[in-house]
Order: C-alpha cells, then structure tokens, then sequence
C-alpha cells in the first residue's frame, strides 16, 4: 500500500505550547481522523503540512516527496479546507471560483465543480456572507473537490453542520476513498469518526498519544461503571486510564486486558469514551 | 504568475486604484506639487492590502497551487502594474499640459517634466521598499507599514520641492520645461527608474525571506 504523507519529528514551539515530535503516515484510499480537544494542536499540525506554519524541526513527505523541495506539484494534487470559506465574504462565489479554477488550469473539473455544487445546494450568485457556516464549509469543500485532489487534507469540515449534512459530507468521504482519494480530516466529532474512518491519530498537548486503525484503538478500551467503594480499591487507581463522575456513580476507562481483575458492568469503549477520559485524567 | 496576478486585479484590488488612476490628471492643475499624484497610486496600493487582510487573502492564497513565494511576488508585481500604470497616465496628462499655453511653469514645485518623473520613479521605489519589507513581516500591521512608508515619502517631497527653490541646480535645470536640459532630465529619468527597479527588487527579495518564516 502506498504512503501518501508521511510525517517525522514534526516539532514547533510557541510561547506556552508546543508540538512535540509528531509523526505519522496516511495510507492511499484511508480515511483518517485526527482528533484532540481544542488547542491540542490539530490545526498547528495540518498547517505546517504546507508550511503555512513554519516548522521548528521535522521531516513531511508526500507520496515519498518532501514538501519544501516539490510545493507546487504537491499542493497540486491536494485540497486543502481550514474551517469554512472565511475570505472574500463579499465576493459572489462565481468569482472566486472563477479566480481558484484559473489556478488550477487543467486539473480543475468542472464537471465535478457543478456535481458538487448542486449537491450541496449552493449558488454561484450568493457571495459567502450570505451563506451559513454549513454552507460555506461545503463551498470550500467543493472548490477542494473540482480539481482532483489526490489528498483532501480538512480542518473541522464537519463543524457547524446540521446532522443531515454532515452524514452527506461522511458518505462524500466514502465514495472519495472508493476511488482512491486520501482523506485526512481534524475533528473533534468522535462519532463523524466511527462512521467513516479507518485510522485516527490522536493528539493530546502536542503529543501524539496513538496513530494506528481505528477498530484496533478503540478495541484495546473498555469502560467500567463503578460505585465510590469500587473506586478506592488499589487495583482500580492502578488501572486506571481516566475517571469521570456520572450519574449514579462514576466511570472508569481501562485496557481491555486490564478489565477482567476489576470488572463488573463494562461495556466496550466508544472513541468518545477514550478520549474524554484520558482528557480528563490529564486535567 | 499571469493566473496569480488575475486572482490580484479581480479579488484584491481596492475601487479606489482605479480613481487615483484618474488623479493623474492633476498635472493639469497650474500650480501643485504633482508627486502628490503619485503618493496616491500607494493609497490605492495601501487599500488593496489592507482589504487583502480583511478579506482573509493570504489564507486563500497560501492554499492555491503556488509556492508561498510567490503569493509575495504576485502581490508585489500587482503594485509595480499599478504604479508603472500610473505614470503611464501621468505621462499622457504632462504630455496634454504642454497642448495648453495657458498652464505655465508649476510655480508650487517641479514641473510636470521628465525628471519630475525620474524623480517620482525613486519615491515608489522607496515606498515600495519601506512598505512590502515591513508588511511581509507581519501583514496584520499594514496600517503601521503604511504610515511608515507614506512619512517617508512625505519627507522625500518636502525635501524634492525645497530643492527646488534652494539648489540652483534644481531650479535653473530640472524645473525647467521640457525639452530645455533635456538629456540631462533623461538622465535623471534613467537613474531613477534604476533605483525604482533596484528598491523594488530588493524589497521583493526580502518580503519572501520574511514571508517565508512567517506562520499564518
């Protein structure tokens, strides 16, 4: 199988955060959710894949390029979504469009560009402030679909869609994969995941804490409902993974191989569970 | 590039670019000190960043199939276009000046001559330096860049039009209607259009250094 990106030793330092060593690779066709909660360092990560943030140290190849030495080409055969459309409010989509397709020259599909646009009911005669948030995701989606991207890399796309609509965008995804595009997504919508991802990377402060197949994360947890008395045992604060309060007692996430000394009422962990706990833990 | 710079003129150019294009026709005013007409052409440049930043462009940009350089470039070649277009119009509006007798010698500073021109040539050049060095350093302070720039050149006019009347040189050769001295004004339109193709290039040179090692 092919490795479209692969990233080493990433590394970037602000003032009060930084990205630690983030690596990981993206098979061809694999849809991958990169998910952390808010400031874990996602949208730092997704921007230094095209050096829009410039990275302290660190290695990003795409299909076995690195980015610095062959920009034009890569950046050719990837779409690229921060968020929705937030430039040119003002502007009438068909003169963005008008201005995206010229740069794109050959590769850009209008066949695709009006496929898309239809599906998503948008029209070229509005300009971005007059759509919703939702709407201006699917703008700058279908601009990232209508040159043949090879790579879609998307931060947030699903944020600010109503479920209908983000259920359409996660099946866009699937039949994407279908043909072979690769598809790298930031979320922080677990359950977006759980219907369309094969792998995830989870980020959590700058670290990257797992990057493997989704099914065989989720598979190592299970979460455990505990009474007070439970929770003091010493077997339970070793295993633990993470500890949340919920009604009628408390919640514990632990290792599947873990469970079996403690268990009593477990029940399979989803990707919400893991990371919810293990955030918490961390607070 | 030719892409780029249609992406410049349809999405980031301010209305006003087109009306200061119009203010050319202030060398037709008698008395005026006409590198005004040009500091207008870096209002209009101004504008077009400052909306550039409004309007998220350098997100937009840094998306498109283009080497983050040249988001630098395009925009610094889109401001040579509308400045050479600027005294492109200036020209033909210095050339009509002379089509009226009754518009004699700019008494408020340089005539609308050929070395006036030479002489507007390295005013934009040093806007052109003060400004792309500074806002490819931070484009979020355009403001800051501008004022830094505009001083400079309101310095640059103050001192080229006191030339006028303090140096003798000035007075009885450049500010002399054309084609009196000419070859000596030639000489001047050719160092400053020198120095504008040198400062703009070296601004260009140095914006992509620091555009390069800034985080967006």
């Amino acid at each position: 199988m092919n490795t479209v990106l692969q990233i080493n030793n990433l590394c970037k330092s602000y003032e009060g955060f930084k990205l630690d060593n983030v690596s990981f690779s993206l098979q061809q066709g694999h849809i991958m959710g990169f998910i952390g909660r808010n400031g874990a360092g996602k949208s730092t990560t997704l921007k230094s894949l095209l050096n829009l943030v410039h990275p302290d140290s660190g290695e990003i190849c795409f299909w076995g390029n690195s980015f610095k030495e062959n920009e034009l080409e890569i950046k050719r055969s990837i779409g690229f979504v921060a968020g929705g459309v937030d430039y040119y409010p003002r502007v009438k989509l068909k003169t963005i469009t008008k201005a995206t397709r010229k740069m794109y020259g050959s590769s850009w599909d209008d066949t695709a560009y009006k496929r898309y646009m239809e599906m998503f009911s948008l029209s070229e005669n509005k300009t971005p402030a007059q759509l919703s948030a939702g709407m201006r995701v699917k703008y700058a989606l279908t601009l990232a679909l209508s040159h043949n991207a090879k790579l879609l890399i998307l931060d947030e796309p699903t944020s600010g869609l109503d479920p209908v609509s983000r259920e359409d965008l996660l099946e866009v995804f699937l039949n994407l994969a279908d043909k072979g595009v690769t598809v790298l997504f930031s979320t922080h919508i677990t359950s977006d995941l759980e219907k369309c991802a094969d792998d995830i990377t989870y980020i959590k402060n700058g670290r990257i804490m797992a990057s493997c197949a989704l099914r065989d994360y989720v598979n190592q947890y299970v979460v455990a409902k505990l009474t007070a008395e439970q929770l003091q045992q010493q077997a339970v604060q070793s295993a633990s993974l993470g500890i949340r309060r919920i009604k009628g007692g408390y919640s514990c996430l632990l290792k599947r191989t873990d469970a079996p000394v403690l268990a009593q009422d477990l029940t399979a962990a989803t990707l919400e569970d893991i990371m919810v706990h293990m955030e918490k833990e961390a607070e | 590039m030719e892409n780029l710079l249609y992406k410049e003129f349809r999405l980031v150019t301010h209305p006003t670019v087109y009306l200061f294009w119009g203010l050319a026709a202030m060398l037709l005013i008698p008395n005026y000190p006409y590198y005004v007409v040009f500091f207008y052409c870096s209002l209009g440049i101004f504008f077009s960043c400052h909306g550039a930043r409004e309007n998220n462009d350098i997100m937009y940009t840094a998306t498109l199939p283009i080497e983050k350089s040249d988001t630098v470039r395009a925009r610094i070649l889109f401001a040579v276009l509308i400045e050479l277009m600027q005294f492109l119009l200036a020209a033909v509006f210095a050339m009509l000046r002379k089509q009226i007798p009754t518009l004699g010698a700019n008494l408020a500073g340089m005539d609308a001559n050929v070395a006036l021109f030479g002489m507007a040539f390295v005013m934009m050049g040093i806007f052109n330096f003060v400004f792309f060095t500074a806002y490819y350093k931070d484009p979020n302070k355009v403001g800051k860049c501008f004022a830094a720039a505009s001083i400079i050149q309101f310095l640059y006019i103050a001192a080229a039009e006191a030339a006028v009347h303090i140096l003798p040189f000035m007075k009885y050769r450049l500010d002399t209607p054309d084609p009196e001295y000419f070859t000596l004004k030639l000489a001047v339109l050719a160092v400053g259009l020198i120095s504008y193709v040198m400062l703009t290039i070296f601004a260009t040179v140095k914006a992509v250094r620091s555009f390069e090692k800034l985080d967006l």
